[in-house]
């Protein structure tokens, strides 16, 4: 327990009937890392954790545990525990038998398993709730009853399939931290399935983004977010403003693109696929929010992107400009609130500008819904 | 003014479709504690208690109460199995095949019993015939085959009770218990079944209760263990005492009596359920306490009143003896009687005297006319045979009236419908 | 199929899953399809003693049903009036019983629905307790109100609307009023499932626009209260057709219930293909008429059994 017990997922297919749930999946996931698959819903994501879990048989490929092949061993064989998206605590047990109930169903005394259940309620810190029937309990002590009761199973694997969507929003973000935390101090392999980039983003050690069944990148988060392998990478995880067009010239890791609206652009062409693309290739940059700055009017060049502006808002710590971009998707803005004096530009034309190095090119390719 | 008007219509609706669901039960529990021989409430007669001896005697009825209970447990654990399973199933079986099989277990429940119980029978005779067994094998068993005719359709009505109670079952619940470790079977006994205690509660006592009073099924099946309903039927199609009755307000009392208890305990859940909500977890323990069971809780009240009715009624019962006052209506009635014998007696003498004249008139003119008698239109009311068929009817209540010793059972022709038709033309 | 079979028994572990199984091909294959395949297959049978069983005399033949129409081969009449009469008065009584029925329970049904309040509790409980009671009992509580001396006539010739006691079993109105008396809470129970399920507004929506309450009734409770209507019926129906005690206690001596006939073929004639001939022209017939009058009425067989 103390490394880590590592899980692989090779050549992972999962079919229902005609419908093709993963595609190809292969992940390597290291001992005692927190890693997340991340992806909008029905992209496949909870079909892998049912698979690693041993409540689906793969149709090809292999789950491997610890390096053991889990082919044929059911869920309540595998050194995995799961926490449910609706947490699933047993509502006829009070909340000290849902704990030890992995303990029940190996003959512990009732003496042990209430020692046991009262350490981990001390460690969720829900000292002397153990009585309590789960109905009772508010949202985010049920949370950690899951927890601790997935963790009384001794688990080498906690898989956890979006344990915090039912909570609100500043619960979900104090449990990140608190999640997190317990990961470190049990030091076990956590897998964690989230369509939230915000909690993918804190918590996770590698992060894996998939869209409907296919895994499109695996990175940790940074690498995600600054230099995602795919539109659809790009466009899911963060906020991003995108620019359609046709590779003009590639000129070593970067790349000249002749853009839709805006003319010739300059960007880095992002670490996967360099190398691959060409000339006349249909391309798609990315530019966030927040990589852009207001230039002084009449600049020209292949960083400066002129537009005019359709409407302002005020967020506390930016400004967003939103201006006319392609295909009835406008280019947003963001200008961090320094206490400086802002002009409205509503209406009139600005001058965008932007580094190179934060404008990333990738194959054109799907988007993320909104 | 039209809404007041719209209330009051509502109201005598009400009261008059009560009156004829609760009516009949009623009438027919008072005519448990007549003391007349067939069962009516008017007039009345005595108060008694006979007729529950009567039928703690009966020797059938105890017999059918016995086989009733017997076929009662084994339909029970049937068709809540069957039901269990078939309700698990629908909830994943392959969609293509749902619908079918969905017809297929309900169709029981519209299938006539009749037609169930014929259908067992020849079905289980065949296979008992294929297996070269005898008349006398087990397949051929009364109980056995009540028991699988009842199941059949029974098991709809479980399925039916568990279903509603599985569809809110989640079934994560199961896996999780699978991914602690859990075995099925243990997921099974630890986690379903402790959620679907109450629907099988409900579908046992309902399996129970269709198998006490079914009839149209059982009727065929039965072989030689007739049920208590069986047994029912053949005294109720050949003649009815008011020891029915006696049986029948056994049974509304007892059903009075579990459904106000099973009232009280939901009430109590309930109290009981808020009272936790309030408490924290150091109050909760051994805090509630009894009395809390009465609080706001009107089913228990009735239920109390109700028992100590019925416990202030049985020993009444003990002690009370109505023998005086049988007595006393029966010298009525013999007094009755016999007015009537007088009347009567009086009635036909008159009618000899009345005839004698006219035969006289008639033998007369018969000189003349020798033809039969009797052309006359009140020829027949006059002739001899009518007058002593007449005579016949009053024989039996003349007799009992004046044999002290014949007891109750004496009365029997006499309030026998078809036999007071004619005293009372 | 052998796909779907690994996956049940995986998701419900090989014991569990083999049991449930078990059990569920026990009930529909064993108790329901094959009793009923095998009647219908003995009612094509001649009656034979049970050596003869098997031999050659063991053919199929159309004798039972042909009986049912012509009556016993060299009868004196050409069809079999009897039995036939009887079993279109019984189709036609629980025709009656179920329209009587239906007009009895809405409204009680509706008020259960609509209304709120504790007494709704007692009123549930009320219209319970009488259906838990033995349905013999039921029947013979109605014969001891029916009968020549029972409450109704003493009543009735009190006030005097009968100078004597009317025979209310001879004229069969014993029997409708037990058959009725027999299924209110049949008939009650899917209609207010679906009327409580109603959202109050919509009525209170269509008194607003000026609506009488009887176009409210039709327009918008009726329409959505029909899978509970139509349920209802075809319940009281099937089981009015099919009623035995009833008819048998309550039922005036000259004037039998086709259920009856039935019986008194297995029973006293001890000619079970006769018997079995005439159940399934009972069962065949009355599931026709529900399917038809489901057409009629434009509702679905899904609706029906919730």
């Amino acid at each position: 327990m103390s490394a880590g017990v590592g899980v692989d997922l090779e050549n992972l297919w999962i079919r229902f009937g005609d419908f093709v749930a993963v595609r190809d999946a292969n992940v390597n996931i290291n001992g005692g890392d927190f890693f997340s698959f991340l992806g909008p819903s029905g992209c496949g994501k909870t079909t892998i954790l049912r698979a690693v879990s041993g409540f689906l048989e793969p149709s090809e490929g292999n789950v491997l545990i610890g390096g053991n092949n889990m082919k044929g061993i059911g869920p309540n064989k595998r050194p995995t525990a799961l926490i449910f998206q609706n947490l699933a605590l047993f509502p006829l047990m009070k909340v000290w038998e849902n704990i030890t109930f992995s303990m029940e169903i190996k003959g512990a005394s009732s003496a042990e398993r209430r020692k046991r259940a009262d350490e981990l309620l001390d460690m969720i810190a829900l000292p002397d709730q153990g009585d309590k029937l789960p109905s009772e309990l508010s949202g985010g002590q049920r949370q950690r009853v899951a927890i601790a009761r997935a963790l009384c199973a001794e688990p080498d694997v906690l898989l956890l399939d979006e344990p915090l969507s039912a909570l609100d929003l500043k619960l979900r973000q104090h449990m990140r931290t608190e999640l997190r935390e317990i990961q470190k101090r049990v030091g076990i392999t956590f897998i964690y399935i989230t369509h939230d980039q915000g909690e993918a983003l804190t918590m996770s050690d590698d992060i894996a983004v998939m869209r409907a069944g296919v895994i499109d990148q695996i990175a940790d988060g940074k690498t995600i977010y600054n230099d995602p392998s795919t539109a659809f990478a790009a466009s899911f995880v963060g906020e991003n403003n995108v620019f359609r067009g046709k590779v003009k010239q590639v000129m070593g890791s970067e790349a000249l693109i002749t853009t839709n609206r805006s003319g010739d652009l300059v960007a880095r062409i992002s670490t996967a696929n360099q190398g691959k693309m060409k000339e006349g290739d249909e391309a798609m940059m990315f530019i966030r929010p927040e990589a852009f700055a207001i230039a002084p009017d009449g600049a020209t060049g292949d960083h400066f992107v002129t537009a005019s502006v359709t409407h302002e808002e005020f967020e506390g710590n930016v400004f967003n400009i939103f201006t006319e971009g392609e295909g009835g998707k406008e280019i947003k803005v963001s200008i961090p609130n320094l206490g400086q004096s802002f002009e409205s530009h509503t209406g009139q034309a600005i001058t965008l500008e932007y580094e190179t190095r934060n404008a990333v090119i990738v194959p054109a390719g799907e988007l993320a819904a909104e | 003014m039209n809404t007041s008007f719209l209330r009051v219509s509502v109201w005598v609706y009400l009261a008059i479709f009560f009156a004829y669901l609760l009516g009949p039960l009623v009438i027919m529990s008072v005519t448990a504690f007549n003391s007349s021989e067939f069962p009516r409430a008017t007039p009345w007669e005595c108060l008694t208690f006979d007729w529950f001896s009567a039928l703690f005697q009966d020797q059938r009825i105890l017999n059918g109460i016995k086989n009733s209970l017997i076929i009662g447990l084994g339909t029970v654990v049937l068709s809540v199995a069957m039901g269990l399973a078939g309700a698990l199933m629908l909830t994943q079986i392959w969609p293509k095949l749902r619908a079918t099989y969905y017809t297929i277990i309900i169709a029981p429940i519209l299938i006539p019993g009749v037609v169930l119980g014929i259908s067992t029978l020849v079905f289980w005779d065949r296979i008992n015939r294929f297996l070269g067994l005898g008349a006398d094998s087990f397949l051929s068993n009364g109980i056995f085959l009540t028991v699988i005719g009842q199941s059949t359709f029974i098991a709809s009505y479980c399925m039916l009770v568990l279903v509603a109670r599985l569809q809110r079952y989640d079934v994560a619940l199961t896996e999780a218990a699978l991914d602690l470790g859990a075995t099925h079977a243990q997921a099974f006994r630890k986690i379903l079944l402790p959620f679907m205690r109450p629907a099988i509660a409900s579908a046992a006592v309902l399996a129970f209760l269709a198998s006490f009073e079914n009839y149209n099924t059982t009727t065929f099946t039965f072989g030689e263990y007739p049920t208590l309903t069986i047994e029912l039927a053949q005294k109720v199609r050949y003649g009815i005492t008011p020891a029915i009755s006696a049986l029948a307000f056994i049974i509304v009392v007892l059903t009075v009596f579990f459904a106000l208890l099973n009232e009280a305990g939901i009430k109590r859940k309930e109290v009981v359920a808020a009272a936790r909500r309030q408490a924290t977890v150091g109050e909760m323990t051994g805090k509630v306490r009894l009395p809390g069971f009465f609080t706001g809780n009107a089913a228990a009240v009735v239920l109390v009143v109700f028992a100590i009715a019925t416990i202030s009624v049985v020993g009444t019962a003990t002690v009370y003896s109505p023998a005086q006052c049988i007595a006393d209506v029966k010298e009525q009635k013999r007094l009755e009687a016999e007015k009537r014998i007088q009347e009567l007696r009086k009635k036909r003498e008159e009618q000899r005297k009345q005839r004698e004249a006219e035969q006289a008139e008639q033998g007369e003119a018969q000189q003349s006319a020798p033809k039969p008698s009797n052309n006359s239109g009140f020829g027949n009311v006059f002739a001899p045979n009518t007058l002593s068929g007449e005579g016949e009817d009053d024989a039996p209540e003349t007799d009992t009236d004046e044999q002290p010793s014949g007891g109750n059972g004496g009365f029997g022709g006499a309030f026998d419908p078809n036999s007071l038709q004619s005293p009372s033309d | 199929m052998p796909g779907f079979l690994k996956e049940f028994l995986n998701r419900n572990g090989t014991g569990m899953g083999l049991a449930i199984l078990g059990l569920v091909l026990f009930w529909t294959i064993g108790l329901i399809i094959l009793p009923q395949l095998s009647m219908l297959d003995f009612s094509f049978r001649p009656n034979l003693p049970p050596p003869e069983i098997g031999g050659p005399k063991d053919v199929y033949t159309l004798e039972n049903y042909k009986y049912l129409v012509y009556g016993p081969e060299g009868g004196s009449q050409d069809y079999n009036v009897v039995d036939l009469r009887i079993f279109f008065r019984t189709l036609i009584a629980a025709v009656c019983v179920t329209i009587f029925n239906l007009i009895l329970c809405y409204p009680i049904a509706y008020y259960l629905g609509q209304t709120k309040g504790n007494h709704i509790r007692v009123f549930a409980l009320m219209l319970i307790i009488p259906y838990w009671i033995n349905e013999i009992l039921r029947a013979f509580a109605l014969r001891i109100i029916f009968g020549e001396t029972g409450v109704l006539n003493t009543v009735l010739v009190g006030l005097g609307v009968f100078d004597t006691p009317f025979d209310f079993i001879r004229n069969d109105i014993a029997l409708y009023a037990g058959l009725g008396y027999a299924y209110i809470l049949l008939m009650i129970f899917p209609i207010y499932n679906v009327i409580e399920s109603l959202d109050h507004n919509q009525i209170e929506a269509a008194r607003d626009l000026g609506a009488p309450w009887w176009r409210i009734h039709w327009r918008v409770v009726v329409p959505y209260a029909k899978p509970g209507i139509s349920s209802g019926c075809t319940m009281v129906f099937m089981l009015s057709a099919g009623a035995l005690a009833a008819p048998q206690i309550l039922g005036g001596p000259s004037s039998l219930w086709f259920t009856q006939l039935i019986y008194q073929q297995f029973n006293d004639n001890n000619d079970w293909p006769q018997g079995a001939a005439y159940a399934i022209v009972l069962l065949v017939t009355c599931i026709l008429f529900v399917l038809a009058a489901m057409r009629l009425f434009k509702v679905n067989m899904g609706d029906i059994g919730k």
